[in-house]
């Protein structure tokens, strides 16, 4: 009877992964026929890399944002799911290593010679100057204070649950990883706004 | 290692603080000599693809992932199987992350570097 049961309900979770697949792939057909790929990715000659450091990012504010409510939980003693957390907080700490390796790539073009950065030094030198540079250094701190978060989440799993000054650390140090991005992410968008590369 | 104590947690996240206020304390020193400027670009030259034209940007993430590894491994070796007292090392961490974010602010590391 349990073996039926178990069986029963490996069936029910394959037809309900066939459907999001099913989805996923009409979605994704529908949206390759149709949409202007070159409208969405821009006419810049570093649109590819421009799309992934944004992708990534984009990525990064969903992951985060959940890590945010994780923190939450893990401060007030919500008893949390630690396996749920901890795959949360690796695909986090991966968008967050991603982000940083496009925008070093995308770095290049904005320091170019005709690029937003001469451009920024010549019309209005504060935004490179002070907003750019602190964006592109806090930015920076996301990475070991996200990894920071993973590792403890992964070497103490469950004991987390039961160690309240652990449980505030990590708490701590995505709430910290937040701070950092959303520092980051505002004024990327920001400076994109006024002058894309 | 002994997971009863927060040793290795403590090593994770006082790292991740090293490494953040080596960044901060690299880029003060880029502004204020030339010389020191093009040497850390030289080191961000020496693995990074497409340094070049990063500029010395490269050799401060080079030495924040220095910082921040090496004082991960160093720690981990001192407090894999102890812990230090939690409230101290959460208040050291905090302080070196306020002080590396003060020195990242472009008025300030600007002002320390003699540039007004």
């Amino acid at each position: 009877m349990n073996l039926f049961a178990g069986s029963e309900e490996k069936t029910n979770r394959a037809i309900i992964i066939a459907i999001v697949v099913m989805m996923v792939v009409v979605a994704g057909g529908v949206l390759l026929v149709s949409a202007p790929a070159s409208r969405l990715l821009g006419e810049s000659a570093y649109s590819i890399r421009s799309a992934f450091h944004g992708l990534f990012a984009g990525v990064l504010m969903v992951t985060i944002t959940i890590g945010m409510y994780q923190a939450f939980r893990l401060w007030t003693g919500i008893p949390i799911n630690m396996k749920e957390l901890g795959m949360g907080s690796v695909v986090n700490a991966a968008a967050c290593f991603l982000t940083i390796l496009f925008g070093n790539w995308l770095y290049i073009p904005y320091r170019a010679q005709g690029g937003p950065r001469f451009y920024f030094l010549e019309k209005a030198p504060e935004i490179h100057k002070i907003f750019f540079e602190f964006k592109e250094f806090g930015a920076l701190f996301t990475l070991p204070l996200l990894v920071a978060a993973t590792y403890i989440i992964w070497q103490y799993g469950e004991k987390l649950n039961a160690n309240k000054p652990l449980r505030m650390v990590v708490a701590l140090l995505l709430t910290l990883g937040f701070f950092y991005f959303l520092v980051a992410f505002g004024l990327g968008a920001a400076i994109t706004k006024l002058k894309a590369a | 290692m002994n997971l009863e104590k927060k040793g290795a947690a403590q090593a994770a996240f006082l790292s991740a603080m090293f490494g953040c206020l080596t960044l901060a304390l690299v880029n003060v020193g880029t502004e204020m000599s030339e010389a020191f400027k093009n040497w850390v670009h030289w080191v961000g030259k020496l693995w990074i693809p497409g340094a070049q034209g990063i500029g010395p940007y490269s050799g401060k993430e080079t030495f924040m992932l220095v910082g921040w590894l090496l004082s991960w491994l160093v720690l981990y070796r001192l407090l894999r199987n102890r812990e230090w007292n939690n409230a101290l090392v959460l208040a050291i961490f905090l302080v070196g992350i306020g002080v590396a974010t003060t020195l990242i602010w472009p008025p300030v590391f600007m002002h320390l570097a003699g540039h007004h």
